[in-house]
C-alpha cells in the first residue's frame, strides 16, 4: 500500500513534469531534423560540387561525433567563445542536428531512388529544377524515405533522455533524481522505460496511419 | 497552300561521351505540320538526337532555332520556355507515378503554365478525351495498360499547346494490340497538322505518315528523303539494306 501511496504522490508527477519537457524537447527537435534532413538530402543529390561537398561534411561530423560529446560541445563549449545556450536549447539544437544528418542519409537514398526518367519528363514539360524537385520528385521521395525517416524519429524519442546530461531535466533525468533520493532503482526506471515504450508505439502508429494513407497504387511495396 | 513555314531547325548538333561520339554534326528542320521520321538501328544516335533536340541531353556543339528565333539554352527562362513549346514522347512514358492520369496532365499546366486550377483541370479533361481515356481520369499509372500510359503522355505533351512534337520510340516498350491504339492518337495528330518528328522502327506507318524518313547510324544522318524512294532505291548501300530488313520484319 505503502508503495502505491509512494508511487502516486511522489513518483507520478515528478515524471509528468519530465514527459512534458521530454515532449517539449522531442516535438521541435523533430520537426527541425526533418527539415534539415529533407534539405541536405536534396543538397547532397542536387546541389553542385561544392554544396556536396559542404553536406556531406555536415553529415560527416554529426553522424561520427557521439551525440553526448555534441551536446556538451554546444552546452560547456560554446561559452568559451561567449555563446551561452540554455540546457534546453542546446539540446534542442544537438538533438535536430543530429537527427537531421541521419535523415539526411535516408532521403538521399529515397531521391536517387526515383528513376531518371521522372526527372527527364518534367524537365521535358519545362520545369526548373526548383519545380521539379518540389512537385514531381519530393512527393514520391517522400513516401519513399518515410519508413526511414519514421526509424530516426522513434531514436530520438529515446536519445533526448540524454538531455539530463547537460542539465535539462526531462524524464529520465526526474526518474534518476527520485531514483537516488529513494534508492528504488529498478522501480523508478522500470516506470521510466515503459514510458518511453508508450511514446514510441504511440509514434509507430501514428507513423504506421500516415504511411498508409499517403499509399499510392503501384507506388510503394505491395502489402504482402 | 500557303507557304510553308519552318517550325525547327536544327544544326550541325554534336555530342561526345567519353571518347566516343554519338550524334556527328546532325541538321535537319522541320515545316508546319510536317512529318519526319527517324530510322536507324539501336545505337545509331537517333534518342540522343532528340534528347539534344529540346536540351535535356546539353550538345557539345550546334545550334537550334524555333520559329526562326535561336534559342540559348544557357539562359534557364528561354530553355524552360522552349522546352515548353517542344513536346516529348518518351519510350517508356515517364509518367509521373505519384499523380492520376489527370494529374499527369494537370500539372504542367498548373505548376508550369500558372494556370487556374479550374481552367487546367477543364483542359487536362479536354486532352484525356482527345486521347481517348476519358473513363481513366482517376487511374494512377500503375492502373493502366502501357497503350494507355503512351496515350496519357501524349496528352500531357499536347496540354503545354507544343508547337513541334519528338517521339522516342513511342511503340517500342508496347504490345501488338497496344502498339494499334497509340499509332491511331498519332496518326489523328499528323491529320490535324500537328508537327511531329518520331524516331521508330514501325516502317508501315513511318512510310504512310511521313513526309521525310531520315536514316541515321552511328551517330549521323546518312540520308534523307522521301519514304518511298529511301525505303526501296536508297541511294547509301547501308540505308537500302537497313530498310529491306526493316519491311521483311514490319
Amino acid at each position: 500500500m505503502d508503495e502505491l501511496i509512494f508511487i502516486e504522490q511522489e513518483v507520478l508527477p515528478a515524471l509528468m513534469r519530465g514527459l512534458r519537457v521530454s515532449l517539449l524537447l522531442i516535438v521541435p527537435s523533430a520537426a527541425c531534423g526533418l527539415v534539415i534532413g529533407f534539405l541536405a538530402g536534396a543538397l547532397r543529390v542536387y546541389g553542385n560540387r561544392w554544396i556536396k561537398a559542404l553536406t556531406s561534411g555536415y553529415v560527416i561530423i554529426f553522424r561520427g561525433f557521439p551525440l553526448v560529446v555534441q551536446l556538451f560541445i554546444w552546452y560547456f563549449g560554446l561559452p568559451h567563445i561567449g555563446i551561452y545556450l540554455s540546457p534546453y536549447a542546446a539540446s534542442v539544437i544537438g538533438f535536430a542536428l543530429c537527427s537531421g544528418a541521419y535523415h539526411s542519409e535516408y532521403v538521399r537514398g529515397a531521391f536517387l531512388s526515383i528513376k531518371r526518367g521522372q526527372r527527364l519528363a518534367a524537365q521535358a514539360i519545362g520545369f526548373s529544377t526548383f519545380g521539379m524537385i518540389m512537385h514531381i520528385i519530393l512527393p514520391q521521395a517522400f513516401r519513399r524515405a518515410l519508413p526511414g525517416c519514421g526509424n530516426e524519429l522513434i531514436y530520438l524519442i529515446k536519445y533526448s533522455s540524454l538531455a539530463y546530461m547537460i542539465t535539462c531535466i526531462e524524464l529520465t533525468g526526474e526518474g534518476k533524481v527520485i531514483a537516488s533520493e529513494t534508492f528504488k532503482y529498478t522501480e523508478i526506471f522500470f516506470i521510466v522505460g515503459l514510458v518511453y515504450l508508450l511514446l514510441t508505439s504511440v509514434a509507430g502508429f501514428l507513423l504506421h496511419r500516415l504511411e498508409n494513407s499517403l499509399r499510392l497504387p503501384g507506388f510503394n511495396h505491395y502489402r504482402l | 497552300m500557303a507557304q510553308k513555314k519552318e517550325v525547327l531547325r536544327v544544326k550541325n548538333l554534336t555530342k561526345k561521351y567519353a571518347q566516343k561520339e554519338v550524334l556527328k554534326d546532325a541538321s535537319f528542320s522541320v515545316d508546319h505540320g510536317e512529318i519526319k521520321v527517324l530510322i536507324g538501328p539501336s545505337g545509331a544516335g537517333k534518342s540522343t538526337l532528340l534528347q539534344c533536340t529540346n536540351f535535356l541531353v546539353i550538345p557539345d556543339r550546334g545550334r537550334i532555332w524555333l520559329e526562326d528565333r535561336e534559342i540559348l539554352y544557357t539562359k534557364k527562362k528561354e530553355l524552360h520556355e522552349y522546352r515548353q513549346k517542344v513536346g516529348m514522347i518518351f519510350q517508356d512514358f515517364n509518367l509521373f507515378d505519384h499523380l492520376t492520369a489527370l494529374g499527369n496532365v494537370e500539372i504542367g499546366l498548373v505548376r508550369v503554365k500558372k494556370m487556374n486550377k479550374q481552367e487546367a483541370r477543364e483542359r487536362a479533361v479536354a486532352e484525356l478525351e482527345r486521347v481517348g481515356l476519358r473513363d481513366h481520369v482517376a487511374k494512377y499509372p500503375a492502373q493502366l495498360s502501357g497503350g494507355q500510359k503512351q496515350r496519357v503522355s501524349i496528352a500531357r505533351a499536347l496540354a503545354m499547346d507544343p508547337s513541334v512534337m519528338l517521339l522516342d520510340e513511342p511503340t517500342s516498350a508496347l504490345d501488338p494490340e497496344l502498339i494499334s491504339e497509340v499509332l491511331a492518337v498519332i496518326r489523328a495528330l499528323g491529320e490535324e497538322g500537328m508537327t511531329m518528328i518520331i524516331a521508330t522502327h514501325q516502317i508501315g506507318f513511318a512510310s504512310d505518315l511521313a513526309s521525310e524518313i531520315i536514316f541515321m547510324e552511328d551517330g549521323a544522318i546518312v540520308e534523307a528523303g522521301p519514304p518511298a524512294k529511301i525505303l526501296s532505291q536508297a541511294e547509301c548501300a547501308r540505308t537500302r539494306e537497313f530498310c529491306a530488313k526493316l519491311t521483311s520484319l514490319y
